[in-house]
C-alpha cells in the first residue's frame, strides 16, 4: 500500500528549492497515472462489455490454439480493468505501470506478427468501438502507451514511489 | 532513500505486486463472464467449428465458365476496386450486415456461390462463408487464397469499383 502513504514532499533536505519541481513532477506523474488509467479501463471495459466480439478478435490473430482463446478474451480485459483502475487510484503504481507495460509489448508483438503474416484483421484495441484495421495507426498507438507507461514507470522509480 | 527502493526486495516486491495484478486481474474478468448476460463459454471445444473445405481452382475455373456460380469477393471495397475475379460481386465479411441487402435478390436458396478474399492467411472468406450459411445458404464454397490463385492461373480478372 505504498501508494497511498506516498504523496508528500520529499523530507529532508532543500525542501523549499525542491518543492517546485516535485510540485510540477508530482502532477506530471498523476496526469500520466491519469491517461494510462483511463484508456486501459475504457479499453478493458469495452471488452468486458462484449466478450463475444473480443473473443472473434483475438482469434482472428491466429496466434493461439482455439481452444485458448476465450480464456484469453476474458482473462485480459480483467488485467486491463485492474492495472488501469489501480494507477487511477493511486495504489501499486509501479506494479501496475510494469504490468501496463508488458501489455503494451504484448499487443505490439501481437500485432506486428499478425502484419507479418498478411493478416488484415480488425485490431480489437478497444472492442469493437474502434473498429479500425491493424496497421502503422495500432501500432502507434500501442508504442505511445508503452511510452508513457514506461514514462511513468520510471518517474516512480525516481521518486522512490510504490 | 531510492536505493532500498531499486534493491533486490523492491524488486522482488515488484515481482509479486505484478503478478498478483495479472492472477487477480484474469479472476476479476472470469467472474465478470460469469454474471454477465452476455457471457461467454470460457473454453470452447474443438469441435464447434469444423474447418473449411477449400473449393478447388478448377472447379471454380469451371464454374466460371459454365457460369452457373455468383462470385462473391470477401474483401474491403478498396481491394475489390483495386481488381477481382472476373463478374465477381463485392460483399465485403467486415461490413455484411450493410451490404447483405444488395445482394439478396441474387442470393437464392440454391444459388451456387464462390467465395473468395487473398491470401492463405485470410479469415474473410469463411467468415462471409459462415454469415451466409447462417443466412440460409447451403451451396457455399469457398475458394483457397483466391484472388492470388486465380490471378496466377491467369483467368479472367476484372479492375474497378462496385457499380
Amino acid at each position: 500500500m505504498d501508494g497511498l502513504a506516498r504523496g508528500g514532499f520529499a523530507s529532508d533536505h532543500g525542501r523549499a528549492a525542491m518543492k517546485t519541481r516535485l510540485v510540477g513532477g508530482r502532477y506530471l506523474t498523476r496526469l500520466l497515472q491519469l491517461v494510462l488509467g483511463t484508456v486501459f479501463v475504457v479499453a478493458g471495459g469495452l471488452k468486458v462489455a462484449n466478450p463475444a466480439q473480443f473473443a472473434v478478435a483475438v482469434g482472428h490473430y491466429r496466434l493461439l490454439p482455439p481452444g485458448l482463446v476465450n480464456l484469453v478474451a476474458l482473462t485480459l480485459p480483467g488485467v486491463e480493468v485492474l492495472a488501469g483502475g489501480l494507477l487511477l487510484a493511486g495504489i501499486w503504481r509501479r506494479a501496475a505501470g510494469l504490468v501496463i507495460a508488458g501489455l503494451t509489448v504484448l499487443f505490439f508483438g501481437a500485432i506486428v506478427s499478425a502484419l507479418a503474416r498478411g493478416l488484415n484483421i480488425e485490431c480489437g484495441c478497444f472492442g469493437t468501438v474502434h473498429g479500425g484495421r491493424i496497421g502503422w495507426e495500432s501500432l502507434g498507438l500501442d508504442a505511445t502507451l508503452f511510452g508513457l507507461s514506461a514514462w511513468l514507470f520510471g518517474r516512480l522509480k525516481n521518486d522512490s514511489a510504490g | 532513500m531510492s536505493a532500498d527502493k531499486t534493491g533486490k526486495p523492491a524488486m522482488k516486491k515488484l515481482a509479486w505486486q505484478a503478478l498478483v495484478i495479472v492472477l487477480f486481474g484474469a479472476g476479476l474478468g472470469l467472474a465478470a463472464n460469469l454474471i454477465s448476460p452476455c457471457g461467454i463459454p470460457v473454453v470452447v471445444r474443438p469441435t464447434a467449428g469444423a474447418p473449411e473445405k477449400y473449393l478447388p481452382l478448377e472447379q471454380a475455373a469451371q464454374w466460371w465458365r459454365q457460369g452457373g456460380a455468383l462470385f462473391l469477393d470477401a474483401r474491403e471495397p478498396a481491394d475489390f476496386a483495386a481488381g477481382h475475379i472476373g463478374n465477381a460481386l463485392n460483399l465485403p465479411a467486415q461490413s455484411f450486415a450493410e451490404h447483405f441487402w444488395e445482394l439478396a435478390p441474387l442470393l437464392t436458396p440454391d444459388a451456387v456461390i464462390v467465395i473468395y478474399c487473398d491470401g492463405s492467411e485470410c479469415e474473410l472468406s469463411g467468415l462471409l462463408a459462415r454469415r451466409l450459411r447462417e443466412q440460409g445458404q447451403t451451396r457455399v464454397h469457398v475458394l483457397f487464397n483466391g484472388w492470388t490463385a486465380w490471378r496466377a492461373a491467369g483467368l479472367p480478372v476484372t479492375m474497378g469499383g462496385r457499380p
